[in-house]
């Protein structure tokens, strides 16, 4: 698998993206950086030692705020004959601090010019894989006595990045330098700071008093400690599921990120490092999979969504009433509007997915509180699905964009332009609307209904949406079906013509419960038969279609947190063993992954390839993959809330040995969970 | 002649609830800037009850613009979010405040929604 070795560390929307030497020299094909708010702060941070760059020896990345790198001057070859040690060790937490130490193991003193080489383009997280020639502010730097600032002014638009040392040092506009004397088995540090501002008119900044957790590296840790003890404890003779659960615990701590204006509270962001900002659609699916574990991330994201659900039309944001944000971001090209995220709404699933979320989550938690809290926002989900999403009249979600520059075409998960396609390849035109976003619709009304007659006291509306919802799953049974393959269509165009490619989507179907019962089995077979089960994992696409690529972004390769929601709608409908098929599949995958499941990997024949092979441009972490094996830990646990009690049902595959969760939060208290692998896995899928 | 911003005040303070704003409590000033003069508007939100007036008086958010931008803004010609980010209005205080408020300003007078196919002139 080819890595690429750059380090990322990250607290929110602070990250370092660098070289395994610590520099920073970005370019368009490696954008790295210091990015924050989506404006990268520095583009160049190179550390020289008389004039020499640094080799690295190793690095560790000891903690998802934290790195440390060893490196010895001169080129590789020379190594053995180093003299001098020089350590980097970084962290961020609001601001990004850096120690550099060097010890001089010669038994002569030496003489060393010690400099950091230091810049920023001040890009947008939207420019950084294209040269960045015509920014239209200018930039500007300040030399002071202690410091440089290195700034960025477009009319009222402000950032600047300020760097300072311990030491004194000699500060000019391309960086700063040290003269250091060290004595034999001396050593020199000094540490570097560098913050990053947003400002407005008076030199304001923006975030002034916004800071979710502390951001000092004690708090952080201790935060992260937390964290951990907080969760449940997952034991397992499978070698790597334990190991692999704890990944994402720690990866979904580091995924964590506080919107600039919400006082503090936290929910995923979607991946690093490109999308460290809050996403409707991959928020709740993230906190959906996490709910058994991490219930509390849910209320926050429910929370922040519904504070920012639509209230008016906007084309250009693509914002109706009632409608459930897609994206949100800070910078430049949002806040000049060249791009419509201030915030964006071009999705049409996080709606229905929102009131899917506050449905789960009152089953675990009992939190009728919050779903009192949230029965406007809850209502108005729900009457946009019904007057502004079904485009054609048809009674189903439609999407169109209305900004047609710089809004998105596909507004379902697969959100590529390409992955919506008729048998014969050719792309339907718009409206559109996917297979999957009618059983979200099915299932928000019946989730709506049960929280309208048990909790808000309207058992009339209760009536009308499970009567909604059943004309809906007859409608979408008679349209959808595609006779001559026996599943469900991909989308619908217009006219009402079936895109009839098998796809992926199917599965979400079964978790939405929209399936006919008669025809569930037909779409389990599908899921685990050859055309889309690889032995890894379920494709995108089926082989066979005519846009299929093994390494399609969204036409062939495998998602892992698509398999998740596939494994729990097939646990829904009873087939435990196919669920526990794409459950083993994905774990086994994860450890090529060191437990670290990639956004997609290729979807190539398992025997084909004998490992997983990482989509080339794959964020990772990433929330909802991050997610998965959380997700798959339930479904084969069969843990589901049952009137007030966590039931517990294992379907384990024989070779997971066995396994434990222990204290499950829930309504109930904490509860354990036992299972023993017993499902024999070489009778199913041939 | 009323200026966009006072109709958009005496609306709100005619309006009396808003249930956008049912769960937030607080006050906004909204500071007006021309050259060496500000004006000054004051709303008040006790869960969704709202009151309107013009005194100076300390705020839990204090909103600066000047008055121009602010009277495009509230007509739905200028986005609040965006002219944060970009320095062309500044917020000092409880910045929550601001963002619900913020929901009930008009969108754009352009916008029109979404266009419904079968409401379309047939093709």
């Amino acid at each position: 698998m080819a890595q690429s070795n750059t380090i990322r560390i990250l607290d929110g929307n602070t990250f370092v993206v660098s070289q395994d030497t610590g520099d920073i020299e970005a370019t368009p094909s490696e954008p790295t950086g210091l990015f924050n708010l989506d404006t990268r702060f520095l583009s160049k941070w190179v550390l020289t030692v008389n004039g020499e760059r640094l080799n690295a020896l190793s690095y560790d990345d000891l903690q998802y705020y934290e790195a440390r790198f060893f490196l010895v001057p001169g080129m590789a070859t020379h190594y053995i004959d180093a003299k001098l040690s020089v350590i980097r060790e970084r962290a961020v937490g609001g601001s990004f601090r850096e120690q550099v130490t060097i010890l001089n193991h010669d038994e002569k003193a030496v003489d060393l010019e010690v400099r950091m080489d230091a810049g920023s383009d001040f890009a947008d997280l939207f420019e950084v894989k294209d040269e960045v020639l015509n920014k239209k502010g200018e930039s500007y730097f300040e030399v002071e006595a202690d410091r440089l600032r290195l700034g960025y002014r477009r009319g009222n638009f402000r950032r600047e990045t300020v760097i300072s040392a311990s030491r004194p040092a000699r500060y000019d506009k391309n960086g700063f330098a040290f003269s250091v004397h060290l004595e034999p088995n001396e050593e020199w540090d000094t540490s570097i700071e560098v913050d990053t501002f947003a400002l407005g008119p008076g030199g304001r900044d923006l975030r002034m008093g916004l800071r979710a957790h502390g951001t000092e590296r004690l708090a952080l840790q201790h935060d992260l400690e937390e964290w951990i003890a907080k969760a449940p404890k997952v034991n397992s003779e499978h070698p790597e599921l334990a190991s692999t659960y704890r990944r994402s615990l720690i990866d979904l701590a580091a995924l964590r990120f506080s919107p600039l204006s919400l006082g503090g509270q936290a929910l995923p962001a979607a991946g690093l490092p490109w999308f460290m900002t809050m996403f409707g659609r991959d928020s709740i699916f993230t906190c959906l999979q996490v709910l058994p574990f991490v219930p509390d991330l849910s209320k926050t994201t429910l929370r922040i969504l519904g504070a920012m659900q639509g209230t008016r039309f906007d084309d250009f944001r693509d914002e109706d009433p009632g409608r459930i944000l897609h994206e949100m971001r800070y910078g430049e090209s949002a806040a000049f509007e060249e791009q419509p995220h201030s915030p964006y709404y071009g999705s049409v699933d996080a709606t229905p997915l929102f009131v899917i979320l506050l449905d789960e989550y009152e089953k675990w938690t009992g939190d009728v509180a919050l779903v009192h809290e949230l029965e406007r926002e809850c209502r108005a989900a729900l009457k946009w699905v019904d007057d502004y999403a079904d485009l054609v009249g048809s009674g189903y979600i439609w999407y169109e964009r209305r900004n047609s520059d710089t809004g998105l075409e596909n507004q379902c998960w697969k959100d590529s332009w390409d992955s919506i396609s008729y048998r014969d390849g050719t792309l339907p035109p718009f409206p559109r609307a996917t297979c999957e976003l009618q059983g979200y619709a099915y299932d928000a009304k019946i989730r709506a209904a049960r929280l309208a007659r048990e909790i808000w006291g309207d058992p009339a509306y209760a009536d009308q949406l499970e009567r909604e919802a059943a004309q809906l799953k007859e409608r979408f049974n008679r349209d959808w079906w595609v006779e001559d393959g026996e599943y469900y269509a991909l989308a619908l165009d217009p006219e009402g013509r079936q895109c009839a490619t098998l796809s992926s989507n199917i599965g979400h179907l079964l978790w939405s419960g929209i399936v006919d019962d008669d025809r569930a089995e037909k779409i389990a077979h599908h899921l685990v038969g050859p055309r889309l089960f690889t032995g890894w994992g379920v494709r995108t696409l089926a082989e066979g279609e005519v846009r299929y690529n093994p390494i399609g972004y969204h036409n062939g390769t495998i998602w892992p947190f698509d398999n998740s929601f596939i494994a729990w709608g097939l646990r829904r409908y009873g087939f435990a063993e196919e669920a526990g098929i794409i459950a083993s599949g994905i774990l086994d995958a994860a450890r090529y992954f060191e437990g670290r499941l990639p956004e997609a990997f290729g979807g190539y024949r398992r025997e084909q390839t004998k490992f997983p092979v990482e989509y080339p441009t794959a964020c990772s972490p990433q929330a909802w993959s991050t997610g998965t094996p959380l997700l798959l830990l339930r479904t084969m646990l069969g843990l589901e809330p049952h009137e007030g009690h966590l039931a517990v049902e294992p379907m384990l595959p024989a070779g997971m040995g066995r396994i434990e969760v222990l204290d499950i939060p829930g309504r109930w208290g904490r509860v354990d969970a036992f299972a023993r692998g017993r499902l024999e896995m070489d009778k199913l899928g041939d | 002649m009323v200026d966009q911003t006072t109709r958009f005040f005496e609306d709100l303070d005619r309006r009396g609830y808003e249930p956008l704003l049912a769960k937030i409590s607080g006050t906004l000033r909204f500071d007006l800037h021309e050259g060496a003069q500000t004006s000054h508007w004051l709303l008040r939100v006790d869960r969704g009850e709202l009151g309107v007036s013009r005194e100076d008086r300390e705020a839990d958010t204090v909103v600066g613009t000047d008055p121009r931008f602010f009277g495009d803004m509230v007509a739905g010609g200028e986005n609040a979010i965006a002219a944060l980010l970009r320095g062309d209005m500044t917020v000092s205080g409880d910045l929550r405040l601001l963002l619900q408020v913020e929901r009930i300003f008009p969108g754009p007078a352009s916008s029109r929604g979404p266009r419904h196919e079968f409401r379309r002139e047939a093709r």
